[in-house]
């Protein structure tokens, strides 16, 4: 019984070494960009003589801050402003259209049903972010190249979206809808009064997701953006892709970039993990 | 998107079992009405692309069209749609140049490596949390669960910057590996380190992903199996080999074929690391070179021929993977 105790003891005592040790190495990126951003770029690195790099933040933000703004090949600033509106029309759009879509597939009957739901399905299948080439052309054949609308137009009709919507959606009582109809409540009036309320927590679900996807997005918007239009990733590829980087300002621009995210994540987490896991861990 | 695979083929069958029984309204109309922004764009900018992507690969392009591809006019009005782009039928040929392309083959080797690298170290470590997050002892799990969550929402490309600051000569990892009396590693000039360095990069961004869906899979496995293991006298170790892993068998599944895919589909680590001077041929994955094909040489017709292959190769490796479960 004792020895029982006592290996019991020592898993205990694995475990948690093994998870306080992952979180803390996996927490330090995220401290080291914070302070480096604070460091002037000679307290980055480790000088000569066996001087050791600063871990604890500086006084230098501010500085390293300006120096940013006044970068002559890309305006980070404005492309923190572009990347929000972009980020923020992009959901607002897909969340509509994804729900509208969603809310068909879910209470409809409908001729062709079943072959516009597997038509979706197959694309899911598909690496869908590796179709920038003809993309490219139907862009700048629309005259759409270099505007919000390049970034936000092709990944609206989000295929996860509607599924996830339709999912969520098949939960609502057709008696409910019934009921609204026999008030007299035409087919819009029910999605907007009632489906959409009464969908509040997968919404918000599916918000999150779509905000990050749209946030990270990289590929097309490099491919199709110019200078003015640059999104935050674009924006820093290009710091990057300077001859002589300049690293305390690399690291105030990707702070910016990761931190306001990581605050509207822990405050939208709970949503997140149940967009995760109504994708992927159900039935 | 694609990292999103089981639902659908649940849903699938879902919806088959649903038609039977369900009787729901049919409103003339109104479903497409509802259905039809999502439609609109989905045809134009999925459906369109996909087939296109195809139909390019037989061509060469030449450069943007102005030619009409089809006009009409009606007095006043005059309706004309342009020809996407100038181009000349090649047949085969880009898929000729894409098997003797040394170029093509090292990416596929690189990309390769990288999944070799990461997948059993994620897998492990995201395994591994969650047993431990799962275990009846562990407290605080809701903080630790938050914190190994956080770097799902990091952005890629700032991410891959800060990385490339830890690991640029005199930054924090050769510090680190110092004072465990390791010498310092070039991570940005020697080939081999820098592969590996895109790998561990993306084990820190998708690791408490995983570690999620795995913990949920977890979480769904009924108590009385281990009970009975308990009577039966079984140790941790036979009830994890004997209940936890064979129950675990789908989401692990479903852990391999998304990220599968999503290493495939690596461009922004890649990208980031030869931008600051890596050596570009051990880093470029697959998607970095179309990029480069496509954009830099303008060549789209030969990166469509690029990109269907890429697709093949996902497609057969998710099916592989699904045949061999």
């Amino acid at each position: 019984m004792h020895e029982k105790l006592e290996k019991e003891a020592l898993w205990q005592f694995g475990g948690y070494g093994f998870l306080v040790a992952v979180t803390m190495v996996m927490m330090f990126p995220i401290y080291w960009v914070v302070v480096a951003s604070t460091l002037p770029q000679s307290a980055i690195f480790a000088g000569g003589a066996g001087e050791l790099p600063r871990l604890i933040p500086g006084s230098n933000f501010l500085a390293n801050a300006e120096a940013l703004a006044a970068r002559p090949e890309v305006d980070f600033y404005r492309s923190m402003l572009n990347s929000l509106v972009i980020a923020v029309v992009y959901t607002g759009l897909a969340l509509l259209f994804c729900s509208m879509g969603g809310f068909a597939l879910a209470k409809y009957d409908f001729k062709y049903k079943r072959t516009l739901f597997m038509g979706i399905l197959g694309t899911l299948l598909l690496p869908t972010n590796l179709l920038v080439i003809p993309l490219f052309l139907l862009v700048s054949n629309m005259g759409l190249s270099n505007s919000y609308w390049a970034v936000i137009l092709p990944w609206a009709a989000y295929p996860l979206g509607i599924f996830f919507m339709k999912q969520a959606m098949q939960s609502i009582p057709d008696s409910l809808l019934e009921a609204a109809r026999m008030d007299g409540a035409s087919e819009f009036q029910l999605y907007y009064r009632v489906v959409l309320p009464s969908m509040k927590s997968s919404l918000a679900a599916l918000a999150v997701i779509l905000f990050l996807f749209q946030w990270n997005l990289f590929l097309w918007p490099l491919v199709v953006l110019r200078e003015g239009k640059y999104t935050i990733p674009v924006a820093i590829s290009k710091i990057m892709s300077n001859d002589m980087i300049a690293y305390d300002q690399l690291m105030v621009a990707s702070a910016m970039a990761i931190v306001p995210m990581f605050v509207v994540f822990i405050l939208l987490q709970r949503h997140f993990v149940n967009g995760i896991l109504g994708g992927a861990v159900k039935e | 998107m694609s990292r999103q695979l089981l639902v659908p083929l649940l849903d699938q069958v879902r919806f088959k079992r649903e038609q039977l029984k369900d009787r729901l309204p049919t409103l003339p109309g109104t479903p497409l009405l509802f259905l039809s922004p999502f439609f609109l764009l989905f045809g134009v900018f999925l459906a369109i692309p996909v087939f296109y992507t195809f139909y390019l690969s037989f061509f060469t392009f030449q450069g943007v069209s102005t030619e009409a591809l089809f006009a009409i006019d009606i007095g006043a009005y005059q309706i004309m749609i342009p020809e996407m782009a100038n181009l000349q039928y090649v047949g085969l040929d880009n898929y000729r140049r894409l098997l003797t392309d040394s170029v093509f083959y090292q990416s596929l080797l690189n990309t390769a490596i990288i999944f070799v690298v990461q997948v059993p170290l994620m897998v492990a470590l995201a395994l591994g949390l969650a047993l431990v997050l799962n275990a009846a002892y562990t407290r605080y799990k809701g903080i630790f669960r938050s914190l190994l969550l956080l770097p799902v929402s990091a952005n890629t490309v700032a991410y891959s910057a800060v990385f490339i600051v830890i690991a640029a000569e005199g930054g924090i990892a050769d510090i680190a590996l110092g004072a465990v009396g390791i010498s310092p590693i070039d991570w940005l000039s020697d080939g081999f380190w820098a592969r590996n360095l895109v790998a561990f990069m993306s084990v820190w961004r998708w690791t408490g992903y995983n570690m999620i869906i795995i913990l949920a899979g977890l979480q769904t496995i009924s108590p009385s199996l281990y009970e009975a293991a308990e009577i039966g006298g079984a140790t941790k170790i036979q009830k994890f080999r004997h209940i936890t892993l064979p129950q675990l068998k789908p989401i692990m599944l479903f852990v391999f074929v998304t990220t599968t895919i999503g290493v495939f589909k690596k461009f922004a680590e890649p990208m980031i690391v030869i931008s600051s001077g890596g050596p570009i041929n051990e880093t470029r994955t697959i998607v970095y070179y179309i990029w480069q094909v496509a954009f830099q040489n303008l060549e789209l017709g030969y990166g469509s021929a690029l990109t269907v292959a890429l697709v093949a190769i996902i497609m057969t490796l998710s099916l592989i993977q699904f045949k061999v479960s």
